[in-house]
């Protein structure tokens, strides 16, 4: 899929435009000549927003940090697939060698009940905010720096661990299910702590506040159809949501609150 | 008992009731099917099941609460949970499409998209085939006129209204469990990477036995009625 053009691409951008979470959106259509292949997508909406500030018109609002897919900021939804189509990757990842000279992109917001729009394609994601501080942590007491050794982990759980630490809290797995559940990002938070020694003593505690909050969040519930997988730059497995699963009833059933 | 509630009020908590009780669902799928397949043995064989099973009272009581039971918990929380779901979104998008890549069918025809509807459907096939088979309605005097489990069941399958919904609703069904089976290991917390690609096919076929092996009734029934018709 890669374009062999060599040459600048013209494109029609379908971009939803909303001032704020109270007013109505639409989408508005832009024309955009000379796009560069070697450009990201967010490099694209730059040279976009020059040319509508030229204009003396509003530029469209996006999030984004590190431009580097390492800080989960930027995400939208670009012709109906979070981040684009392409796998493991985000936004800021995505170049515009991807397309072909001619296309139209529609781009929309993540569209979830716990995600208003702040402006544009800008959401607010504080509710993974308030997911985290439900239970996503780990309470250490604090002091000298404690002995490297006095943990021992095995090299599988480490990695296992690791596997659903690597979630950067984008939000794409919010977009691309039909429920717009977070139960991939919940579970990645669960599943990377309940791993390790340090999550044992919290582990009952924690998914039971992170799932509650989750639900009052507004989240719809897992339909187990994982277009969340799917879309996930991170590569977050499903099967961590299995064990969210089996971690949330055996904490129920054998909870003493 | 708070604790329960809370269970029953969580997204994880009602998936994990629903999983259950549609793995039980299956299994009683499973074992009713096997015993209309006597319906292809012949009139004595089916007749001496049927016959055999009515006169297992007790289990019957036990077996119909449990199943009315599960029945109508698992209609109970699809209804609650696809409200919820659907609120969940409040706005759906302008395009949408799929990023699995082992998708063999499009995304608006994958039988996930339409657990709700098909399973509304099946219900709605269910009503009728209670209504036929264990309550009698509709049927006047008809049925009550005919002694032998097989005849009666001959002449619902070979009702014009029914050859369709039967076969509707069985390849409904069938679509239904598809994905319903290996869902149900998923929510309760079954994923193991041995075993969850045979739960997948395992699931897709039980889905192509049941539609095939239930909607073969009412089918072969109706193709068969010149010949069987007294």
């Amino acid at each position: 899929m890669i374009s062999p053009a060599h040459h600048n691409l013209s494109l029609t951008l379908k971009i939803w435009r909303q001032p704020h979470a109270d007013a109505p959106g639409e989408f508005r259509t832009y024309q955009l000549q000379d796009v560069s292949p070697h450009m990201s997508f967010l490099e694209m909406l730059d040279i976009l927003n020059e040319q509508l500030i030229e204009k003396g018109e509003e530029p469209v609002a996006f999030d984004h940090d590190c431009r580097e897919g390492i800080c989960g900021m930027c995400g939208m939804m670009i012709n109906g697939q979070a981040h684009g189509p392409d796998h493991e990757t985000t936004t800021c990842q995505l170049h515009m060698r991807r397309f072909e000279d001619g296309d139209t992109i529609v781009i929309e917001p993540w569209r979830s009940r716990a995600f208003p729009v702040i402006r544009d394609l800008a959401v607010d994601r504080s509710a993974f905010d308030r997911i985290i501080q439900a239970g996503g942590y780990v309470s250490v007491k604090t002091g000298q720096a404690i002995d490297g050794n006095a943990n021992l982990i095995p090299q599988q759980d480490q990695e296992s661990s690791m596997d659903a630490a690597a979630c950067i809290g984008c939000g794409a797995c919010v977009a691309a299910c039909k429920n717009a559940s977070a139960m991939l990002f919940t579970s990645a938070k669960v599943s990377h702590l309940v791993q390790l020694p340090q999550g044992a003593p919290e582990r009952k505690k924690r998914v039971l506040s992170m799932i509650s909050q989750h639900d009052e969040e507004g989240f719809g519930a897992c339909t187990n159809t994982y277009e969340c997988e799917a879309a996930c730059p991170a590569a977050i497995s499903v099967s961590h949501i299995a064990r969210l699963n089996r971690e949330y009833m055996k904490a129920m059933l054998t909870s003493k609150e | 008992m708070n604790w329960l509630i809370t269970t029953l009020s969580s997204t994880v908590g009602r998936k994990f009731v629903m999983g259950l009780t549609g793995l039980f669902l299956c299994f009683f799928l499973v074992v009713h099917l096997a015993g209309n397949l006597l319906l292809y043995v012949g009139p004595e064989a089916y007749d001496h099941y049927a016959h055999t099973l009515h006169e297992q009272k007790g289990f019957l009581v036990v077996a119909e609460v449990l199943l009315f039971g599960a029945f109508i918990v698992h209609i109970l929380l699809a209804i609650k949970l696809s409200r919820g779901n659907y609120a969940a979104r409040q706005i759906s998008y302008a395009k949408a499409s799929s990023k699995k890549e082992s998708r063999l069918v499009a995304n608006v025809v994958a039988p996930e998209a339409w657990m709700f509807w098909s399973g509304a459907v099946v219900l709605g096939f269910l009503i009728l085939h209670l209504g036929d088979f264990k309550f009698e309605l509709w049927w006047g005097t008809s049925l009550q006129a005919i002694d032998s489990p097989y005849d009666k069941a001959g002449v619902i399958l070979r009702n014009s209204l029914r050859l369709f919904v039967y076969t509707l609703g069985s390849i409904v069904l069938g679509v239904h469990v598809s994905h319903g089976l290996a869902s149900a290991f998923q929510s309760l917390g079954v994923n193991h990477p041995k075993y969850t690609p045979c739960i997948h096919w395992c699931s897709i076929a039980f889905g192509w036995i049941v539609g095939i092996g239930f909607a073969s009734f009412p089918v072969i029934w109706s193709l068969t009625e010149s010949a069987a018709a007294p």
